[in-house]
């Protein structure tokens, strides 16, 4: 039996993977051009060993990262034999390990010597990869070809030297070219970041200790995870829950998990679940996987080292061509970002009937993508992207949280001095939203409402849920207030949208989004008296 | 023949220790060294009564260099005793009084659910709207409307709010509405403190120039009148030299400059501390140093590699530890670059408790130097960290500072058996032990997270232990992390203010131009380098350099436009009288852009963003002074006394030998366990470290590992 290698070792190997992966993020944002990964740090950087296994990630967007093992393998095998020293490769195809079109990821191998000791992967949320709207997330496409250029697992770099030809076609394919240009180069310096910061510990630590180490801290993180499922019950559950339509039909759209834990292991079983769907909320599997590892951690501990040794204990099935597992050709941008969210909704809503006291009611469930597209005054095309956040569910100790991200996102806003200067939008306004929390002994967290007026004409995208059906509460607790998008004419009319959709605007008119509020927890008859007295000096609830 | 010895003074002032030296500036050498216990309610009071006993009137005319380091922002902010932060308020633009709550949307831990945000600074209540709108250009789009003001005006009187933040939308762009508010206010209320953001941090990024701007109104009524309190004290002890504070970035500013901009001295004190290690480096020439540094109320943690201290620009006030992440949100975003350290509130008067579930806790609590420890007898019935040492023996029993301070173990054993021992159904020593362990396990996590949570080997690195309680712990915290060195500095518990001398005066200067560089004309740019430069050399001159001990340091700040993120260009030696002077500047740029990203995109145009420039006064370091050389067997005097102190690894109290630091010669050498006092410190030996005394006095502890 070869010895152990010791802890400190060990965990310095850890927490240099750890920090590549963070430094990695930073380099990125900081070559980056888009204000969607300069200023939002739409983007997330791991690595992973020579055998695909994930190693290290840094603390960026689960939805990101939870489907980056899949892509790994898929680039693995695609090109296995042809993977050399200086090589990067491309891919955003959502049905071979990626996310949505516009989520591009970047692959470099990391050789030490001869030897193949791991990769260095970065993805990023691209604001055009073309398609029928500016912003490639069209709330009403119907296929996936509707959606832009679908980039299958190409060599990108090869031996050093970066294919022009590629980078012309994805140039050319976008409305924003140069933009692309910079965020792909962005990616590339973090992965070489990477590659050059995995060299320098193996190199100090020596190849042999480096994959002792490896296996050692998968399973660390593994033994951690039956340590924190020790305890659990061993018990089965189900729920359903909906998502407010495809965009195309205005059905409500269900989605079913059950799920049971035996023997120390995890099974997510989402059969009953709809059929895929015409519109674009369809699941690519790895994103289905992402939201289940998400889940797995949060009730767990989530200060396990997140890799490949800590979902060792968890088996997903979604049946082929549901809403879950969708088929090409479906389209698929929503499930990324809706779709998911509503997945770990219903999961969290079947463990609140095993754990309740490690559940919140719902949050907002989705992440109300807003897409402003069109020309400059100086006829220059543009376009914006961004997510906004909204109410966190009440929890069994306390209140949400007002106005923030949750879940499967964790994008920042972008600072409306930026926007203003990049962009012909004004914004009017960006503040809680008033009385929105799902009432309770420990409330719902509020919405945000955020106004733009636009200075020119442009198209403007939302995809957005919980319009139609609530985030709701837990153990008594009062579902939170639904969304709410809606433009606002010349004349000042306010005209309702519909959460998936594309408009446009005259210049002067604007577009409001006013997002979910989090659902409360428990019996409001229960609430302290200084929450309630403190709610109402704020003004946040009457 | 009458020499007029030239002085620089240096005060560091922490939650518990106000320690004071007094320096020759012509010979460089330290002549007064003293350590006083600080006045918290009157944080100036300790230092000038000092000043009044020890100088006469005639030296004191003599001072010319005064400089202070403070830990009074950040334990105003921190919470800690006594301190109660002012009432305040904040004016923004009307429909955006939640940006400061919001933040930028992001939670800083991911996965946990029950993730809490920061509290807001300030709350919704008192966030107030005006109506008025600047675009992004500077123009106005909506006035000022005066009505709103008037309304807000008098909410602010009937709230009896102390101090005000202004932060309207592209201030930075245009001060108009800032400015008019600003005015309005100081004419309706001048009692009110203002800290209005164009003035503050003139930065674009609405959120994080409202929270530096809100911070610093937080700060402000407490800053300001410390501050100038103490500059009024110090002109009537005769004293006609300005006071320079140390900032968190390593450089000393004015303290009139920095009243009216307190964020930038929040990390003052522990800032003093790492300068001090980054010089001790040097003259060492170490290439990995690990800083330690624990005073009575916190513990902090830095790493020097290769000489260099590493500043940080996205620094959080408050923040929590978050196993060292770069990811933050934890805290209060501060926009002012920071000495990168990590901390935490645990120092020798930290106080022992036990939580709601019977499990015993250290900090974050202290009890400062008022009341301070049980064992101090002034009236603290709550035990520390310090009381817990004393009960192991590891202090002297009859008294702190070279026994000047008088002591008392019994009200130390008393209050621990009452509050700890006695709930916990454990002995004193198990119950003293166990605080101590505590404590070492919270603060070997703040050496982990500047090494380890890096990738950095602490095993590579040589501890630097110092502040009064340091060297209490540093064996065990070293042999926590399997570190083979530690140095105890000579004066460790007046090492931070060593730092304060070991500084240059500093003023730095940045000017926008945000032009393609193939648009920039080079004159110009020289004539605007000339500028910053002339306002620094003016600001030198006043403080008494002389043209030959001034120099400045020129800086470019460039991006391929498009890029959100400056690189930092040093030119300072390069003539812009060159006609390729651009080109070259080019160049540096993109060799700087290659080595960080790894390309370089040969037609983008580069952006100079802006220029900046520090004028720098040089001031004359004291040097590392050399002590008299003995033999491997300390003299007899050294050795004070023995006594029972508690080791774990000789598996309870042993007879210990104690010596006395200042009679250890060059050369000695000893094996643990031992105790060596000193007036400002106590060093503990444990079983299996050497020391070795070496030629300039400082203790070199090594020890073995497989």
């Amino acid at each position: 039996m070869v010895a152990k290698i010791d802890l400190i070792t060990r965990e310095v190997i850890r927490g240099g993977l750890e920090y590549i992966a963070e430094e990695m993020g930073i380099i990125l944002r900081n070559a980056a051009y888009s204000a969607n990964i300069k200023e939002r740090m739409d983007h997330s950087c791991s690595l992973f060993d020579g055998t695909g296994r994930m190693i290290a990630q840094a603390e960026h967007i689960p939805v990101h990262l939870g489907a980056m093992p899949l892509v790994v393998k898929r680039v693995m095998e695609h090109f296995e034999g042809e993977i050399f020293a200086g090589d990067s490769f491309i891919v955003n195809d959502p049905y071979l390990g990626g996310t949505h079109l516009p989520d591009i990821t970047i692959i470099t191998p990391v050789f030490y010597q001869e030897t193949l000791v791991g990769f260095s992967v970065s993805r990023a949320h691209h604001n055009d990869i073309g398609g029928i709207a500016p912003g490639s997330m069209a709330g009403n496409a119907t296929d996936i070809f509707q959606e832009g250029l679908r980039i299958p697992p190409i060599k990108f770099v090869s031996k050093g030297v970066i294919n022009k030809d590629i980078m012309a076609l994805i140039m050319t394919n976008s409305r924003t070219p140069q933009i692309r240009k910079g965020d792909l180069l962005a990616q590339l310096s973090a992965n070489w970041t990477g590659e050059k910061r995995l060299v320098e510990i193996v190199k100090n630590k020596g190849v042999k200790t480096f994959f002792q180490a490896i296996d050692e801290i998968l399973d660390y993180s593994e033994r951690r995870f039956l340590s924190a499922i020790k305890n659990f019950p061993q018990k089965n559950s189900s729920a359903i829950d909906y998502l407010d339509g495809d965009g195309i039909r205005s059905k409500k759209i269900p989605l079913k998990i059950k799920l049971s834990l035996r023997k120390n292991h995890f099974h997510f079983d989402f059969t009953g679940t709809a059929a895929q769907v015409a519109g674009a909320v369809n699941c690519p599997f790895a994103v289905t996987l992402s939201a289940a590892y998400f889940v797995v951690r949060a009730i767990t501990d989530p200060t396990i080292p997140a890799n490949d040794g800590l979902y060792r204990h968890l088996t997903v099935t979604a049946p082929e061509g549901s809403l879950l597992n969708a088929c090409p050709p479906a389209a698929v941008v929503g499930g990324n970002v809706e779709t998911s969210q509503r997945i770990v909704d219903v999961l969290l809503r079947a463990f609140a009937k095993i754990v309740p006291e490690r559940i919140p009611a719902a949050s907002q469930g989705t992440m109300n993508n807003l897409i402003i597209g069109g020309l400059t005054s100086t006829n220059s095309p543009f376009t914006f992207y961004e997510t906004i956040g909204g109410g966190s569910g009440g929890r069994p100790i306390k209140d949400g949280v007002d106005g923030i991200h949750t879940h499967m996102t964790n994008t920042m806003n972008t600072p409306i001095e930026e926007i203003e200067v990049r962009y012909p939008l004004i914004v009017e306004e960006y503040s809680l939203r008033e009385n929105s929390g799902g009432k309770g002994q420990f409330r719902g967290g509020l919405g945000i409402v955020r106004k733009f007026k636009a200075k020119v004409p442009v198209i403007v995208s939302v995809l957005g849920e919980r319009q139609k059906t609530a985030p709701w509460g837990l153990e008594g607790g009062l579902p939170g207030l639904k969304g709410r998008y809606y433009k606002v004419t010349l004349a000042g009319k306010e005209v309702t949208i519909d959460g998936k959709t594309t408009i446009t605007l005259a210049a002067g008119e604007s577009i409001v989004i006013e997002t979910p509020g989090g659902g409360g927890w428990g019996n409001l008859a229960k609430r302290g008296q200084a929450l309630i007295d403190s709610d109402h000096l704020d003004e946040k609830m009457a | 023949m009458i020499t007029v010895n030239r002085l620089a003074v240096a005060i560091d002032i922490g939650g518990t220790f106000t320690d004071i030296l007094i320096q020759d500036i012509s010979t460089g050498e330290i002549i007064n060294i003293s350590k006083v216990a600080t006045t918290t309610r009157a944080p100036e009071k300790a230092f000038l009564q000092y000043l009044e006993r020890e100088l006469p009137a005639s030296r004191r005319k003599t001072i010319e260099r005064l400089y202070h380091a403070t830990t009074i922002a950040t334990n105003a902010f921190l919470g800690q005793m006594h301190l109660t932060l002012p009432k305040t308020a904040l004016i923004t633009t009307k429909g955006f009084r939640d940006v400061l709550e919001i933040g930028r949307q992001r939670r800083s831990e991911l996965y946990n659910l029950f993730f809490d945000r920061p509290k807001p600074i300030i709350p919704r209540r008192y966030r107030f709207e005006v109506s008025e709108r600047l675009a992004s250009t500077g123009e106005i789009l909506t006035p000022l409307k005066l009505s709103d003001l008037h309304v807000i005006e008098k909410k602010i009187r009937d709230e009896k709010i102390e101090s005000v933040a202004i932060t309207l939308l592209h201030s930075y762009k245009s001060n108009v509405h800032e400015k008019k508010i600003k005015e309005f206010l100081e004419e309706q209320n001048p009692q009110l403190f203002i800290s209005a953001s164009f003035e503050v941090s003139p930065e674009h990024r609405e959120f994080e120039r409202t929270s530096t701007t809100v911070i610093n109104a937080l700060l402000m009524p407490f800053v300001s009148k410390y501050l100038r309190i103490l500059s009024e004290a110090i002109a009537q002890l005769g004293i006609q030299v300005p006071l320079y504070i140390m900032q968190s970035n390593g450089g000393v500013g004015r303290s009139d400059v920095v009243q009216r901009i307190p964020v930038s001295i929040i990390e003052s004190g522990p800032s003093a501390g790492v300068v001090a290690a980054s010089y001790f480096a040097k003259s060492l020439d170490l290439d990995a140093v690990l800083s330690f540094d624990m005073g009575g109320t916190t513990a902090k943690a830095g790493t020097i590699v290769n000489k260099i201290i590493s500043l940080t620009s996205e620094y959080e006030v408050g923040g929590e530890v978050h196993a060292g992440r770069i990811t933050k949100g934890s805290g209060y975003p501060v926009r002012f670059p920071f000495i990168d350290l990590a901390e935490i509130s645990s120092g020798g008067g930290s106080i022992a408790w036990i939580d709601a579930g019977g499990a015993l806790q250290v900090g974050p609590i202290s009890a400062g130097s008022e009341p301070g420890p049980v064992c101090y007898g002034q009236g603290g019935e709550e035990p520390t960290i310090t009381d817990a040492n004393l009960l192991l023996g590891r202090l002297n029993p009859k008294g702190l500072l070279n026994q000047t301070f008088k002591i008392y173990p019994g009200l130390a054993e008393k209050s621990l058996v009452e509050k700890i021992c006695k709930p916990l159904g454990l002995g004193v020593t198990e119950s003293a032990f166990g605080i101590i362990k505590i404590a070492n396990n919270n603060m070997s996590k703040i050496l982990r997270i500047v090494t380890v949570e890096r990738g950095l080997d602490p095993r590579d690195f040589s501890l630097l232990a110092f502040g009064g309680a340091g060297p209490l712990h540093a064996c065990a915290l070293a042999s926590a992390l399997q570190i083979k060195t530690i140095f105890i500095p000579s004066t460790p518990g007046l090492f931070s203010a060593m730092g304060l001398l070991y500084t240059d005066a500093k003023h730095s200067f940045v000017k926008s131009i945000r032009l393609k560089n193939t648009d920039v004309d080079r004159a110009l740019l020289e004539e605007a380098f000339l500028s910053l430069e002339e306002k620094g050399a003016a600001l030198l001159k006043a403080e008494g350099f002389t043209e030959e001990t001034i120099i400045h340091q020129r800086f470019i700040e460039a991006r391929y436009q498009g890029q959100g993120f400056e690189l930092q260009i040093p030119i300072t030696s390069l003539s812009l009288a060159d006609p390729k002077a651009i080109e070259r500047i080019t160049a540096l740029f993109n060799t700087k852009h290659k080595s960080l990203y790894h390309y370089i995109l040969e037609n983008e145009p580069v952006e100079i963003v802006n220029i900046r420039s520090n004028s720098l006064g040089i001031i004359q370091k004291p040097t590392l002074k050399k002590i008299a050389v003995g033999t491997k067997t300390p003299p007899s005097e050294a050795l004070l006394e023995t006594r029972r102190v508690y080791f774990e690894a000789d598996g309870g109290f042993v007879e210990t030998p104690v010596y006395l630091r200042t009679k250890l010669l060059a050369g000695n050498r000893f094996t643990g366990p031992a105790v060596i006092e000193q007036y400002d410190s106590t060093t503990i030996i444990e079983p299996s470290w050497h020391v070795e005394v070496e030629k300039q006095g400082i203790l070199k502890l090594t020890r073995e590992w497989k």
